[in-house]
Parts: structure tokens; sequence; C-alpha cells
């Protein structure tokens, strides 16, 4: 648990730390994407600004692929670049470069397209309630019982509507390909967080005419989200498609309102949840959930995104008849993708939600009714897996104490009766399950190598990337404490696919849980191995055995077994448990929430390093709170955000007090940390609205201007019952 | 883009004048620099105007506050002499932008730009500021109510520019002040709606009232007809439902990406309400 | 193009650069001070802020020609000869540094505030960096850092 400081801190305290854009190569040329403005549509034709001598420019289309033109992904239907149809705005047509970048940004914003337009679903509604748009696979998790509810169960029936969500990196997209004829080899440098992802994106495009793509990251890779998990794929292919034709380095940044429009963005969700309610013994006794993710015009890794999804959809509570459905909706704009959460917020935001308007209709405490049902030792989730610990009611229950919960609903309730203004406060819980689904981490077998030199300094060579995390703090951490060797004596290569072993992506709160206790199990073996108390000391003594190259590779828990066609069995080995109580002040004359307190709790296990995971978790906190309340990206009619004003990612001033604490630290296994501080907060605003208020509000986010509409409709409605 | 940069009042209005077709005058360029990025200004000429010393900083002058076009909303924020003699005015402008801007955008910049959601309109509007226009051979003054005339449009004639902004200085004296900036969070946004307000209260009756509006006309603008109906009335004689159907032919809000209409008009009644119930 | 002179980190700098670069081209492409970054080019997120004539500002709102005979100081200034400022030292100390872009940027914004104002309140620190985006931290650490580099100078 010590705090150590990380590896990258000097540098980047300084400025010396390199991101991509800080990166040159000698006779380096700029790229630009150029992206179709249309829905979906024939191109007819493609006009260039007159006054540019075209011979400056490089420009390749989907004619120029020597290899296929289709992404690799989960599921390959999106291609690089359109061939005559685009199928959704921000659909990337060509990539063109210039030694000059303002120019070439001028051509491009220069250049208009025609079209033969044909008919586009571009409205999130449009698309998520018309079951006409559903497409790919679709995934069950049948936990029924197959009796009829019974006639006196109390029965809610609502429709939970999730926003897009903008993962807003500060570090925006970006690539630089550099094309080695000699050996046939594609350099790419990538701000990514996948580089073996990064490195099939680049050989799939460029199909024999290269012998390899070699894929290092830069150093700092600033922030990603999951943002850098799949589109630094297809742009990895067409930039190195452009170095390739023009013989030159070629580097793309992407402009910030590209990037805000055109990247994939978290799943907007429609869920449609069931219940029946025993009054008497106030336990929900039967589910039904409908679970839509809007994938946007191309699957690609949504599918993933939607068995998280499902997985998570119950929430924390323990139902004997459970039906849950989730199906992948089609729509004309670009492919959603990979962010903090991947599918398990969308199912928090509704079933936290829906867990209130129960507990409202049967007079409860939200607290109390969550209680009753919370998962217990010995329950089991709806694929049947058993509940071996109760943490997720450890954390609710310390949650509950250390905010005054209900002290606070008391007090806030009687303030509440003389002011316009309101208070409220809201509970939401959450969970994550750590790595890949089911045997997918089975199928990654990852890789570790640990290299010792002739003077004790070990170099850990693993492929997943520290994009802001302190994952290779962490990692080289996991694997020095093990062994106590000395913190100085340890490095962590930048990963590179010519370097570095492939220890999977990072993504899926794995990179400690599955790769970090690899490192740390590593260390043990190395130790057993060589028979040694001082790795230093031995070193010292047994000189010619060094340098030295080990590798390990992962073994899954023989416990994991997911039956991966009937959504049975163990999905994950151990999950992550958290809840979290949010105090509103609401302004009634602005429909404004002010977000005053939040407190977390969360159960991650074992805590490396106590600064690294508070500072994670608050930052993720915050992005959990901004998802439920302000972060609003699309509105119907006008279209999507373009910059960061108008989407509003909270500031130093909108920044709530927030409080973060571990519990069950004392763990022998550190479990998943990335994603779970997004997962639960979003609901928790809710509630504390529904609590402040007495309205519901089932869409996310509570932009003003919506909670305006629903308290118009409250009023209206009040008003119809008093002249009746 | 072709550049200028002259070295005098004069030297640029000799400049200005020889210029033919659009052109820009660039004070703090906080505008300017993202339309010069976004390809939307492209060829036209820009005329450095930052480097003129005698357009910045704030004085005393006979009752006058004047602000010279130039100064920055940070030499605004930190002067001394408002913070003496205007404090409700320089107060408000902390939510302008970001200390960031502050330190480059001017309140000439902020003015000249036109648009429906500039910061400062409303408080000039509400404490009755002139500006004094200066051209080559001429200078004159307009009360800032009278400088729009539309979306982007000013009474600016060509080759003349916003010298100086000048305020009364008791304007802000024995009135109760009221500002609301609503945007979509608390810092480094722009106003859904803004609403600016001073009033004067005489045995319960509203002796004098002052409103202005931003982001819900075309441009900012002084709410005369409902500042006259308010007048000498007590709080209980106020009728909201004739006080919105004044508001009505004052206020045009628009449904845009960042709000609705039905919001920013509510909200604007919802202030003006409270405003007057304090 | 335009003979540009000014400062930057305490050297006279000339060079001659074209018109429409702004503030951020200059140090980056010019003078090889990547240390400042582009996070958005419009102003709207503080990554490229860098502290000029005593004030933070965007350096990507700046033009070539507004920086004439100005004094520019950037990230690489603060650290001298191999010892971090107490300002980046507090950073250090808090964990504020996450994925990095946003902090040089940071540490300019709370250093033009300190260097103004010693002993800021906690209101004013956050107002200082309402300019300046940060997506990992949820800004705890840093202003966490801001108020402990308060009290590192309060005791030297």
């Amino acid at each position: 648990m010590k705090s150590i400081r990380k590896i990258d801190a000097i540098p980047k305290l300084n400025g010396s730390w390199k991101f991509l854009d800080d990166y040159s190569y000698k006779g380096m040329i700029h790229g630009q994407l150029l992206y179709s403005t249309c829905h979906h549509g024939i191109i007819k034709q493609i006009h260039f600004p007159d006054g540019y001598d075209l011979s400056e420019f490089t420009m390749v289309s989907a004619a120029d692929i020597p290899g296929e033109n289709i992404v690799p992904e989960p599921v390959c239907d999106q291609p690089y670049m359109a061939d005559k149809e685009v199928f959704h705005f921000g659909q990337v047509i060509m990539g063109i470069a210039h030694p000059n970048r303002k120019l070439l940004r001028e051509f491009i914003s220069n250049t208009s397209i025609e079209y033969e337009e044909l008919p586009a679903i571009t409205d999130i509604k449009e698309c998520l309630d018309n079951e006409k748009n559903a497409f790919g696979r679709e995934l069950t998790i049948d936990h029924r019982t197959g009796k009829k509810p019974d006639p006196n169960w109390v029965h809610h029936h609502k429709i939970y509507y999730t926003p897009h969500q903008e993962q807003a990196y500060l570090e925006p997209q970006g690539m630089i390909a550099v094309w080695q004829p000699k050996d046939k080899i594609m350099f790419v440098r990538a701000t990514c967080q996948c580089p073996f992802f990064v490195k099939e994106g680049v050989e799939a495009i460029m199909g024999d005419t290269i012998k390899e793509a070699v894929i290092e990251t830069s150093e700092g890779i600033g922030g990603a989200f999951g943002g850098k998990e799949d589109f630094p794929n297809l742009l990895a292919g067409i930039t190195s498609l452009l170095s390739y034709k023009s013989g030159k380095p070629v580097k793309i940044v992407l402009d910030r309102s590209d990037d805000i429009q055109i990247t994939t963005k978290r799943h907007p969700a429609r869920i449609e949840i069931e219940t029946w309610t025993d009054p008497k013994t106030k336990k929900i006794m039967k589910i039904d959930i409908d679970y839509r993710l809007d994938a946007g015009a191309y699957q690609t890794l949504s599918p993933v995104v939607l068995a998280r999804g499902v997985l998570h959809a119950i929430s924390g509570y323990s139902i004997p008849d459970a039906f849950i459905r989730g199906r992948l909706f089609h729509s004309n704009t670009p492919s959603n993708g990979a962010f903090r959460g991947f599918g398990a917020p969308q199912a928090f935001a509704a079933m936290e939600a829906h867990i209130d308007n129960i507990a409202s209709d049967l007079k409860m405490n939200p607290y109390k009714f969550r209680k009753i049902n919370l998962f217990k030792i010995g329950d089991e989730f709806p694929t049947t897996q058993p509940i071996l610990e109760d943490h997720l009611s450890n954390c609710l229950e310390r949650v509950i104490d250390k905010s005054n919960y209900s002290k606070k609903l008391k007090e806030f309730k009687e303030w509440n009766k003389t002011h316009k203004d309101k208070k409220g406060i809201g509970i939401s819980i959450g969970y994550h399950g750590g790595g890949y689904t089911g045997n997918g981490e089975k199928v990654l077998n990852s890789e570790v190598k640990v290299v010792i030199e002739k003077d004790a300094i070990v170099k850990i060579y693993v492929s997943n990337t520290d994009m802001g995390q302190g994952a290779h703090t962490t990692l080289a951490q996991m694997f020095f404490e093990a062994i106590d060797h000395p913190r100085e004596k340890c490095r962590i290569q930048l990963p590179n696919t010519s370097k570095t072993p492939n220890s999977g992506p990072t993504v899926a709160s794995r990179t400690i849980y599955i790769i970090g206790n690899l490192l740390r199990k590593f260390a043990f073996k190395i130790k057993d191995e060589l028979g040694f108390e001082n790795l230093e000391g031995y070193v010292a003594s047994n000189q010619n055995e060094f340098p030295r190259e080990f590798r390990m590779n992962f073994v899954q828990d023989p416990s994991v077994v997911f039956d991966d066609e009937n959504y049975v069995g163990v999905a994950y080995k151990d999950y992550s448990w958290a809840a979290c109580v949010t105090e509103i002040y609401y302004h009634a004359d602005t429909y404004q929430i002010e977000l005053t307190k939040s407190w977390s709790v969360m159960d991650i296990g074992k805590v490396v390093n106590q600064k690294i995971a508070t500072g994670q978790a608050e930052g993720g906190v915050l992005q959990g709170l901004a998802y439920g309340l302000c972060e609003f990206f699309y509105k119907p009619g006008y279209g999507r955000m373009h910059g960061f004003t108008d989407y509003a990612l909270p500031t130093t001033m909108d920044l709530p007090e927030i409080d973060v604490e571990f519990i069950h630290n004392d763990s022998p296994i550190a479990k998943g940390l990335g994603e779970i501080p997004m997962d639960f907060p979003a609901p928790s605003v809710r509630n504390a609205f529904h609590n402040a208020t007495g309205i519901f509000i089932n869409e996310y986010p509570l932009v003003p201007e919506r909670i305006y509409s629903y308290m118009q409709r409250a009023t209206d409605r009040h008003r119809q019952t008093q002249t009746v | 883009m072709k550049f200028y940069k002259p070295k005098s009042l004069l030297e640029l209005f000799e400049t200005s004048e020889k210029i033919e077709g659009k052109k820009y005058f660039l004070a703090g360029g906080t505008d300017i620099n993202v339309q010069i990025k976004n390809g939307i200004i492209k060829d036209e000429s820009i005329i450095f105007l930052n480097h003129l010393t005698e357009l910045k900083g704030v004085l005393q002058s006979d009752n006058h506050i004047i602000i010279g076009a130039l100064a920055s909303f940070r030499g605004i924020i930190e002067s001394k002499l408002l913070k003496n003699k205007l404090p409700f005015f320089q107060n408000s402008l902390q939510e302008f932008a970001s200390p960031l801007i502050q330190t480059t955008a001017t309140i000439g910049g902020n003015i000249a730009n036109g648009s429906p959601t500039a910061d400062v309109v409303p408080l000039l509007l509400v404490l009755n500021a002139k500006l004094k226009l200066f051209s080559k051979s001429k200078l004159r003054e307009v009360p800032i109510s009278e400088f729009y005339l539309g979306y982007k449009k000013f009474i600016l004639k060509r080759n003349e520019i916003i010298g100086a902004v000048l305020i009364p200085e008791n304007a802000e004296t024995g009135y109760e002040t009221f500002y609301k900036k609503i945007g979509s969070r608390k810092a480094l946004t722009i106003a859904k709606l803004a609403i600016a307000g001073l009033k004067r209260i005489s045995n319960n009756k509203i002796e004098d009232i002052k409103l202005a509006v931003g982001s819900l006309n075309e441009y900012p603008r002084r709410l005369y007809k409902v500042e006259e109906y308010l007048k000498n009335k007590t709080v209980d004689e106020i009728d909201f439902f004739e006080l919105e159907s004044q508001l009505k032919k004052e206020i045009t809000p628009i449904t845009d990406l960042r709000s609705d209409k039905e919001y920013r008009y509510q909200v604007c009644v919802n202030l003006i309400r409270t405003f007057l119930n304090h | 193009m335009i003979n540009l002179k000014f400062n930057v980190n305490g050297k006279d700098v000339e060079i001659t650069v074209d018109d429409s670069l702004r503030l951020l081209d200059i140090l980056r492409d010019e003078l090889g001070l990547t240390g400042t970054k582009e996070g958005c080019g419009i102003g709207e997120c503080g990554a490229c802020t860098v502290i000029m004539n005593g004030e933070a500002v965007n350096s990507c709102m700046i033009l070539a020609e507004q920086v004439q005979n100005a004094k520019v100081e950037t990230v690489e200034n603060l650290e001298k000869n191999e010892v971090l400022s107490k300002l980046q030292d507090a950073f250090l100390d808090n964990g504020a540094i996450q994925c990095g872009f946003c902090t040089t940027g940071m540490l300019m914004s709370s250093k033009a505030l300190l260097d103004k104002n010693p002993t800021p309140s906690e209101e004013e620190i956050k107002t200082a960096l309402e300019g300046n985006l940060c997506r990992c931290t949820g800004y705890v650490p840093i202003l966490n850092s801001v108020k402990d580099a308060v009290k590192k100078y309060l005791h030297k």
C-alpha cells in the first residue's frame, strides 16, 4: 500500500515527457482525414478547391488499399475508408497529406463532397425505439423459473435512456507512421491503449506490401478512457498508407472538433425494466430487462460492450426470476466504442434508478429497500455464478454510515418544507468484473517478460500502456515489492510490439488485476527458481548467469468456466464493488443541480499504491457524476457538440467535495480499479434529485433544460388533476 | 491574410482607410484567433490594436469612469478604481470566460464582436454606459443601448472604432444589484442567458429599476417595457401575468445547440421574480 | 513574415516567423519547447497555458505579432539545475500527475496565481485553474498541490 512516486512524474512536471505530437521525424509531412458530412449517401464527386498544387499532396482512398479494407475488430464490419457509399457522418473517405499542416487544413476545409443522399437514422430514440434497427447477435441471460408472477406483487415497468459520453482525453488522437522500405517495416508511433491491436490494424490494411508493422507508443499517452482502444487501429492504418504512398514519415493529429465529432463514444442505451415486487417482504421477485445499445453504423467491438452490459444489468440484487435480453441497434452515426465502464454505467444508471422508483412506490427508504434485496453470500448472479462475498453490502453500510445518510434524509426533508430551492441525497451501487469476460483471458493468453541484467537491474516487458493511470509504476511496484528489490533497480520498457510480448490490451480493468498479479506471481516464481533471498546479492555472486530473460504466461483460474453460447457460468473471477451517496442542492429558479458532496466506498481488493488508486478513483467518480449531470453530447435536431465549451465536462468550479475510501484492502489480491469509479455515480445524482423534488427523471444527463421540461409536465399533470 | 500594426491611433485610421474589402480589428484576439484557426477568416486583413496603450487603462474623469476599449478583463477585474466605484460591475465580470481568456480579451472586443451572448453588455446596459467612438476626424458618444442594430450589426461606421466605455461613477450608488449568468457549467462557459438588474426601493415602491438581458435576443437588450411596468409599484402590486406579457414583447429566445427557448424564457421570468422579491 | 523579438524563459529571442503563427506554434515548432501542449487550439482547455508578461494566457490564442517584446515563461523554466520548483514538488507529493497532458498548463496557471498572490484562498485557487481542464484526476490532488505549495512558500 505504499504510495511510491510515479516513474514518469518528473518528466511530466518539467515538460520533457514526449506525447505523440512532440515527436518529429526527418522529412515528416502532415496528414488529415477527409470525412463524410453526410449521414448516408452515395459519393458522387469530390471537389478540391482551386489554387492548390495537387502534386504537393499525397492522397489515399479505399482504392489505394493493398490489403483489406476492413478494420480488425471483434466483428469485422467497418472499412478504413468509405468506398462509394458512406454510412455515417464522420466516416473517413480519404487520407490526405502535405508538408504544411496549416495549408492542409485549409485545403480540406475548402474541399466539398457531393452526395446522393439516402435515408438515415441519426437520432438516438429513433434508433433505439424501433425494433427493426436491431442487428448482430442477440444475447440472453435466462434465469427464469417459468412461474407466473403472483397477482399481489407490485408491477413496475419503466424505460431509461442514457446518453453518449465523450472520453475527453486531453491529448487528441494522433499517429505517426514511418515507412522503412529497405526492411519492409512500417514503424508506427501511437498514442493508444493496445499496441498489438494497432499492429493488426496496420498489417490488415497494408497486406503483403509490408513484412511487419512495429508499433511503439509515445512516452506520454495523454488520457484514453477507452477512446484509444479501437479508433487508433483505423487511424494507424490510414497514416501508414499515407506514409507508404508518399515514402515519407506522416503524422496525423486530430483537430479537437474532429476528434469529438468522429471518434468513438460511449454507447447511448435504452433499457427497459419490468419488475414484480412482493409488497409484504419488499423483495423483488421477478425481473425482465431489455438492454439496447446504439452501436452506430458498424458493430466493431459493440458486442463485447453488450456482453458486459447484460452481465451487469441486474445491478447488485438477488432476484430469483430473471431474464435479460441484450441487443445492438444500428444508426447512421460513427461507431460507438470503448469507454471506461464498457456497458456497465448504462446498466447501473437504469437499474439504480429503477430501484428508487420501486422504493418510492412502496414508501420505503431507498437504503432499506436496497439492503433487503442486495446480494447475499450463497445467492447467485443470473448466470448462476455464485456470490462468494458480501463486500458490496459492506460498501453500502460504510457509505451510508460515513455520509450520515439517514440523518440527512430527515434534515433535508425539514429544510425543503420552507425553501424554494431543495436539497437532496441519493444512493447508488455498482460493481465491475475484472478482466476480459468469460473465457476471454484464456484466449488472450497474456505473456510477460522480465530481463535481469548484470547490475541487477530488472527490466519488465509488457504491452500494457500507461495512459495516465499509473500502470507502469504500479506494475513495477507489484514486481519489486514481491521480492524486496530496490525500486531504482526496476525499469519498464515502453510498449513496442517488437520488444514487449503480447500481454494483451490495456482495457477491461485488467492491467493490475491480470498483468500486475501475474508479475507478482512471476517475481515469486523467479525467486523460487533461482533460490535467492536477495536478488542483488544473487546476481553479484552469479554474474555468469546474467543477463537472463524470463517469460511467463497468464493461467486462468479453473473456476472460471463460462458458456459463451448460453451465458451461463462464471463470467468474471473477481468483482470490485462500490457504493455511493451524493448530496445535491437544487436551484429552483434555474433548474440546475449543484453537486455538493459525494462519498464513494469501493472494494478493489489490495490497494497497491494508495495515492495512484485514490487519484484514479476521484477522477472516475467526477467523470461518473458528470455523466449523470451535465455531459450532454447530442441534441435532437442540432446534432453533436464539437468543443469543450459546448460539451461541458466539469471544471474546478464544478467540483463537489469528493470522498473516496477503499475497504477490504487487506485482501491478498489487487482487483480491477480502472472502470469501477465510473460505473456507479451517475444514478446517485438522479436519485438525489428525486429525493429533493419528488420528481423522477428516467433520462440522463439531468441538464436543466430536461429538468425544466419534466417540471412543466409535473405542473401540467397537477393542474389537470385539480381541474378534474 | 495581411497583417497591419499601426504605430498610433492616427496611423490606425490612415491604414484602415487604405484597406479595401473586409478587415478585422484585432484587440485581444480571443475570438478572431478561433476564426482564423477554423478558416473562417482567410484572406481578410487584420489590423492589430492591442499595442495602442492610449486605449488601455481605467481612469476617472469628472463624474465618469472611463475604461479604454483595449482594457483587458484582467485589468478591469483588478482595477482599484472600479473596486471603489463600481464593485457590482467588477465582481460580475469574474464570471467572464476563464482567467486565461480574461488576460487577453478586451472590453471593446467583447462589445464589438457583437455576440448576443457578450457578457459585459447587459451590465453596461443597466449602468447606462456610453461608448466613445473614434474615427479619423470625429469623436462621438452613443449610449450602449443604441449601439446594436441587429445580429452582429452596429452603428459603427466604416473606419470607426470603439475607443472607450464611459460609465457614470455613481451608476450603482443607491441601487440593489443583481447579475446571473446561466451556462452549462459554472466556469468557462457561454451564457445560455444572462440578466443584470439594478433597483431602488423607496417606501416599499420600486422607485427605479433597470433590467437587461443577454442571449435572449439578437443582441443584449434593456427591458424597457418591463421596467416601465414595474416602476412605482410595490412588490404586492405586481401582476406577474402582466409582467410576462411585457417581457414577451422584449425577448425572443431561441432553441439552439446550447439550450431551449422555453427554458431560457422561464429562467428569465424566474430570475426577474427573484430579484423583485428580494 | 515578421521579425520577432521577445524573451523566453529569461533568454532574448529574435526570429523571423510567419505572421499567422500562434505563440504556441512558435514555442513548440520554432523553439522546440514542447512542454506546452495543444489540446484544443481555441482556448477551451488550458493545456497550452504559458505566462506572458506576468499573466497566465492560452498560448493558442496569441498571434505572433502580439508577442512582440513580451516576456514569456514556459514550463521548461520551472526546474532549475535539475531541482524542481516548490510548486512542482507539491504536485509530485500530492500525486497530481496522471496522464500529464494538462499538467504543464496547470503548473503555469498555478504559478501565475502564486506569483501575484502568494496566499490564495481555496476559492481563488479554483478560480485561477477554472480554465484548465483535467479529465484524469477530478482536480482534487491538483488543488491540494497548490494549497500545499502555498505552505511550502510560506516556510521557505
